[in-house]
């Protein structure tokens, strides 16, 4: 542990600390443009020199290159140092254009805030200035390459960081370019942080452009919504317009970046056709009308015949608040979930992850062996992938057991396995590399029922279960998406075991949805959306309330859906989005998005995070005032703020008349969710949210039974309903400036699948199903487990037709 | 006989009546002309025009001002004593006009073969009355300022209080020496006193004394201290608007009269004046006074609390004794 | 700490009473002659005072030497404006150039102090000697764009900020601007 002396201030830091970490430390900020804590260190900016008063090297240093030493005594204010600075910032701004005031980040620009507290004002250098030319980098990031000061940050994010390789550093000298071989879009779905990471505005926000200033808006600590990591970012407003998205520095879960699903998924909270207006029967109504209207319908149902469906991309209050409601009033639900499968997963996950079990997405980094078993992280959860890649860099083997030909930003293995077998590859691996020797009761007892290697049928790499015997800290990372609820009980098991096997063992899920894991909470087995709309496809039910949630967009059984809604006699929608829900609802009531609401969600760790209300609500003053100046009208009130929250509305709908306040729904979600009882106000969770503690399950442990591998296979193909980056969770499709990175509609098959169905890659084939055929474009792939064909749940595909599996004669070429 | 005495008695009320008519008429008009004057010779002493948009020379000003006050609104402030709060500004009001009814404006005429003097009323205690009345006016500023409920009325107010009490003592010393000389407390007779020499020569002290003290019981520059405004907002009519502080501005203005008048009769002779009519020399000498009183509050800055309280009861009350004495001792001698 | 305004200190209280008298009939003669002086003061409606061109008072939005409008919506004048009377939409040209969507000013709020035109990048927002803008309808006194801009460029005729900026708009490419080389050419192998 050094002790060190900066600015005549000492202190210890831990041995390999940099000087300029250790300055951090003591609050002292040296300027710095290529030092970044996430990327580390290359000096090439030189402005971070301090003066080494006494060290084993004395003078001008570098002090983002320097390792703090014992008896090291370093002066940042020393006027040799601080002009060696002036002069760098005064060279650095030798070709810098004079554009401050058109370039988007003006005024949380590093580069400028330097230069301005450096003292330098004039440029003295008589000569011209270097220009580049610029490149269209797709919808997402501004490139305007004169600004560069070439301080590699954006490469070694780019390459080092995320692992995608098309853009980097060109030329040499003074013409070191930052940019793609050839322009285009930029294939790493993390591309939005080399805006934040860029010093100066090379790199800007394309779809926030001129907006507005950093001063300008209203910031306010958020959580992401669009997958169930929920990463941290800030939320700016201006003129009611959530304007820009950047990530929000949380050690715990997403580090300094963010995905660009995350960056750019908000566009919905401020669509113009955003419904903010009740409706009745599809003619605008006033939120009281229309409440009351729909009270009376309701009440002249039966309670049975009113059903309720949720959604996990609700937060946690209209979660609880629905789910009190149908209990109030006695209507079938809250659904949160398509299916029983769906919901059992969930209730798993959420039951299984213990305390001390659990690893967050800040840990996954420290792991030395990781497992996936059914996910696909840069899909699903693009962050964990960016973790993933983290660990793997540190020397970590990544293995994936998926069906799917998952594809990662580093180097891993991956053993394509089909579905059903994936919890029986899980099985074999954790048989074939942990010694029973040392396990006792349950854990022997578990291990022992574990699957050995089948006598006919590929092998498992031996690398894997090597690995997975050396490794001192291996993690489980669980999808629940196309693994059986089965698995995902072994996946604990499996971590659990490892842990009896003397390694500190780690369990990771990664949810279907932001809230999912407070809707496992909350959601019974019961009543789950297929269940509710049979019934009101038979007539059981006459009245559905689906609370935020889009049936079109979720439910997988479009015909299903539509003959429950052919039947049903009324249908309320609250929602913020403009969905074919809403516009088919008899009473449609507006609901806020999380930025004007706020709200607690918990993510797929259970760590329960707020993310605070950004602004009051209300029609962006772009809408109102079209592209001219706001209208000239004034008055108290907000036009377009009639929308209020979702469980408010919910609560009032089941008939309680009172304005139901934070406290009294914290109280609602401990009458159900005992687990979330206790929780401190939202003012004080901690800024890294706070982790629920789980009670004691050991009584579950070990119990998962593996299901043998049906033997007599069908041949049908299996269909496979996958996530994509962009296109398939539902707000951030609302998104326009994501519309172009969404994938091309497409059916996925294994080479020996196509080859047995004669398609090759690229051709059109048509799949026959029971209302008419879907045709799409193959996909042939290598690294794909036969007998499983794998579709996106993309907006553009109806996938919602194809049903579970399909048989090989239905499918040909068009 | 019967007859006659309701002709003597509805004669004297017509007399009586048109009398307080021009007084009235006389002190409010003064009153009004009165201000534009001290604004116009403010304004030359400050090298600058005063008001000069309201009709030629600014002459409509005082009906543009009354206009104003008469239609402005009437706010009573929420944590004021009501009924006090509206009465204060009368009391100031009421007592400045009565101090003119003793003050004589003329020698006695013969109307219609009767005599009439040329005084509101005749009282042989006139000069006790004076002092009365004013005694009286404190309590419009220190009601006013205390049930305005505000800290700056009120600190106005107990200023107020505080100085006149002081310097009524001064005020009525000084005028003993005159009563001495006159021999009589009616202003009537001390009028008549002055048929030959003013008393202004014959007791230059207590002039002296009298001008001071009276200055300050009615609160002008340099004794302004109770509504010193660079201190105390408005000191304490800071919470009046409309006529209600038009009420006090009047009643400032119509003792400014009463006191030019007071100095006359005391000092300056009264009515008495060659070649001109009685009145029309006490009205030439009441703005004489209000003129030099004018020009006073443009010359001299506003005298700090301390140096108030010194002047009155370290110079003046001591000086107007020892003035007593001395007077005293010259009509014995 | 006393402070003596008369030079000698007054050798007795005769000689002090002497110049305390003294001294008021000094003040009392010098107020009586100002009364006789001409006043300094000017009339305002009659006589219109000549203000010197960089007096502050209506703000104008100036246009470059091109006829363009100058403002490129920075927010700078916004962000400066004490009173935050300024407000403002940037948006984008289809050349590129970055502009105001709308521009307002509120008078009724604006304490002319000038910081804006001294914030100002492009030489756009100048304030103007032209004090007369009272209105009876205080809405009257919020100007818009079309109200602000003028045909001139102020007191500063010649500047055009894209010229030198460096951006990519009609006015000029990359390496067209004053005082810019060309572009770099990435993929030369020269030194």
């Amino acid at each position: 542990m050094p002790k060190l002396i900066i600015d005549d201030r000492e202190i210890e830091v831990a041995t390999g600390t940099k000087v300029i970490e250790a300055a951090a430390q003591l609050g002292i900020s040296i300027p710095r443009f290529c030092y970044h804590p996430a990327l580390g260190s290359v000096g090439a900016c030189r402005v971070c020199a301090v003066k080494v008063l006494e060290g084993p090297a004395k003078g001008i240093q570098m002090s983002c290159m320097l390792e703090a030493v014992d008896g090291m005594q370093v002066s940042t204010a020393d006027r040799e140092a601080v002009e060696f600075r002036r002069y760098v910032i005064e060279w650095l701004m030798m070709n810098h254009p004079h554009d401050c005031p058109v370039c988007d980040e003006g005024g949380h620009c590093l580069l400028q805030d330097m230069t301005v507290s450096g003292g330098h004002g004039l440029r003295r250098f008589p000569g011209k200035k270097r220009t580049y030319p610029d490149q269209d980098l797709g919808p997402l990031v501004q490139h305007e390459m004169n600004r560069c000061i070439h301080c590699y940050r954006c490469a070694r994010f780019y390459q080092q960081f995320c692992g995608y390789r098309d853009l980097g550093v060109l030329g040499i000298g003074n013409r070191t370019y930052f940019g793609r071989t050839a322009g285009g879009r930029l294939e790493s779905p993390f591309s939005g942080n080399l805006s934040d990471i860029c010093p100066t505005g090379v790199f800007t926000d394309k779809p926030s452009r001129f907006i507005g200033r950093r001063w300008d808006y209203q910031r306010t600590p958020t959580v992401c919504i669009h997958c169930s990591l929920g990463c941290h970012a800030v939320t700016s407003v201006r003129y009611r317009q959530v304007a820009r998205q950047e990530a929000r520095m949380s050690a715990a879960v997403n580090g300094w970046f963010l995905c660009d699903r995350g960056r750019y998924g908000f566009f919905y909270a401020s669509r113009a056709d955003r419904p903010r207006q009740a409706a009745i029967k599809g003619e605008t109504a006033g939120m009281e009308e229309a409440l009351a209207h729909a009270r009376s319908r309701l009440e002249a149902l039966a309670p049975a015949a009113v059903a309720v469906i949720g959604s996990p991309r609700s937060s946690t209050e209209v979660l609880a608040l629905t789910e009190r409601a149908a209990r109030l009033r006695g209507w079938r639900g809250p659904a949160f979930f398509a299916d029983v499968g769906a919901a059992l997963k969930v209730k798993a996950a959420v039951s299984r992850l213990e305390a001390g079990l659990a690893v967050s997405l800040g840990e996954i980094d420290q792991a030395d062996f990781i497992l996936i078993v059914g996910a696909d992280p840069i899909n699903e959860a693009p962050m964990l992938a960016l973790a993933l890649r983290q660990a793997a860099q540190k020397g970590a083997g990544v293995w994936v057991v998926d069906p799917r030909p998952v594809s990662l930003p580093f180097e891993f293995a991956h053993i394509p396995t089909a579905p059903k077998a994936l919890g029986a590859v899980l099985g074999r691996l954790l048989r074939k590399s942990i010694e029973p020797a040392g396990l006792d009761g349950p854990a022997a007892r578990f291990h022992a029922s574990l699957p050995g290697d089948p006598a006919s049928g590929p092998e498992l790499p031996a690398r894997a279960a090597e690995l997975l015997a050396a490794s001192r800290r291996p993690i489980i990372v669980c999808g629940t998406g196309i693994v059986a609820a089965e698995w995902v009980e072994l996946a604990a098991d499996a971590a659990l075991l490892l842990r009896a096997a003397q390694k500190k063992a780690g369990l990771f899920y990664v949810l279907a949805e932001a809230n999912a894991f407070a809707a496992g909470l909350l959601t019974q087995l019961d009543s789950t959306t297929d269940r509710v709309l049979k019934a009101a496809a038979e007539g059981d039910i006459q009245a559905l309330v689906l609370v935020e949630n889009d049936p079109f967009a979720t439910f997988p059984d479009r015909r299903l859906l539509e003959q429950a809604l052919a039947r049903i006699e009324l249908l309320i929608v609250l929602d913020y989005l403009d969905t074919p829900a809403s516009r088919r609802a008899h009473v449609f009531l507006p609901t806020q998005t999380l930025y004007e609401s706020g709200g607690i969600f918990i993510n797929q760790e259970g760590r329960v995070q707020y993310s605070a209300a950004a602004f009051a609500g209300g029609t962006p003053v772009r809408e109102t005032g079209g592209r001219d100046h706001p209208p000239r009208v004034y008055g108290s009130g907000l036009p377009g703020a009639a929308p209020q929250p979702a469980g408010q509305l919910v609560a009032r709908l089941a008939g309680e008349e009172i304005p139901i306040d934070i406290r009294a729904q914290r109280e609602y979600f401990s009458e159900q969710a005992s687990r979330l009882a206790g929780l401190p106000d939202t003012e004080r969770l901690p800024p890294d949210g706070l982790r629920l503690a789980l009670r004691n399950i050991s009584a579950e442990r070990f119990k998962s039974m593996l299901p043998p591998v049906p033997a007599a296979e069908s041949d049908d193909i299996e269909i496979i309903l996958t996530e994509r980056t962009f296109g398939t969770e539902e707000l951030s499709t609302y998104s326009a400036c994501l519309e172009t990175l969404e994938d091309e509609t497409f059916a996925g098959v294994s080479r020996q699948d196509a080859e047995a169905l004669g398609i090759r890659d690229g051709d059109r084939i048509a799949i026959r199903t029971e209302n008419g055929a879907v045709e799409l474009a193959a996909r042939v792939c290598d690294n794909m487990a036969a007998g499983a064909m794998m579709i996106p749940r993309l907006r553009r595909l109806p996938w919602q037709t194809l049903g579970k599996s399909i048989r090989r004669r239905d499918i040909r070429k068009a | 006989m019967i007859d006659m005495d309701l002709q003597t008695w509805i004669i004297g009320y017509g007399v009586l009546i048109l009398k307080l008519g021009a007084v009235l008429l006389f002190l409010l008009l003064m009153a009004a002309y009165l201000v534009l004057v001290e604004r116009k010779l403010l304004g030359r002493i400050q090298v600058r025009y005063g008001p000069n948009r309201a009709g030629k020379y600014g002459l409509l000003q005082p009906f543009a001002d009354t206009i104003k006050m008469m239609t402005k609104e009437d706010i009573v402030p929420d944590a004021a004593d009501r009924i006090i709060f509206l009465l204060s500004p009368a009391v100031v009001a009421i007592t400045a006009l009565l101090m003119f009814a003793v003050i004589p404006f003329g020698p006695d005429i013969t109307v219609y073969g009767r005599r009439v003097p040329l005084v509101v009323t005749d009282i042989n205690v006139g000069l006790l009355f004076i002092f009365a009345l004013s005694s009286l006016g404190v309590y419009g500023a220190a009601l006013g300022g205390w049930s305005s409920n505000s800290k700056y009325s009120l600190l106005g107010g107990i200023r107020g209080a505080a100085q006149m009490v002081s310097y009524e003592l001064a005020l009525g010393l000084s005028l003993i020496p005159v009563v001495m000389e006159a021999g009589s407390f009616s202003l009537v007779e001390i009028v008549n006193a002055q048929a030959e020499l003013p008393f202004m020569l014959l007791e230059p002290v207590a002039f002296a004394i009298f001008f001071i003290s009276a200055m300050a019981e009615i609160k002008r520059i340099p004794f302004d201290l109770p509504e010193a405004e660079n201190e105390l907002g408005a000191g304490f009519h800071t919470e009046y608007s409309g006529m209600r502080f038009g009420l006090f501005f009047l009643g400032e203005y119509v003792h400014m009269q009463v006191l030019g008048g007071l100095i006359a009769v005391f000092f300056l002779g009264g009515w008495r004046g060659p070649l001109l009519p009685g009145p029309v020399w006490l009205a030439l000498k009441i703005v004489l006074v209000c003129l030099v009183m004018i020009w006073i509050r443009g010359t001299l800055p506003r005298l700090r609390y301390d140096q108030l309280m010194n002047l009155g009861w370290k110079v003046l009350i001591p000086a107007a004794l020892l003035n007593v004495v001395f007077t005293g001792a010259r009509l014995l001698w | 700490m006393r402070v003596d305004l008369i030079d000698k200190e007054p050798s007795g209280p005769i000689q002090a009473v002497w110049e305390g008298a003294r001294a008021i009939a000094a003040g009392f003669a010098l107020t009586l002659k100002h009364l006789f002086r001409k006043p300094i003061t000017e009339e305002y409606p009659e006589f219109k005072r000549p203000l010197p061109s960089r007096t502050r008072a209506r703000i104008v939005l100036t246009r470059d030497p091109d006829g363009g409008e100058r403002c490129v919506a920075c927010y700078l004048c916004s962000a400066v404006c004490p009173v935050s009377c300024i407000s403002m939409q940037s948006a984008e040209r289809e050349d590129g150039r970055r502009y105001a969507a709308w521009f307002r000013i509120n008078f009724a709020r604006c304490i002319y102090c000038g910081l804006c035109e001294e914030a100002c990048p492009t030489s756009s927002i100048q304030l103007t000697p032209m004090f007369e803008t009272c209105e009876r309808d205080i809405l009257k006194l919020v100007y818009e764009k079309e109200d602000l801009l003028v045909n001139h460029g102020g007191k500063d005729p010649d500047y055009n900020f894209y010229k030198h900026a460096g951006v990519v708009t009609a006015i000029g490419g990359k390496g067209e601007h004053a005082g810019e080389d060309q572009p770099v050419n990435v993929r030369s192998n020269m030194p």
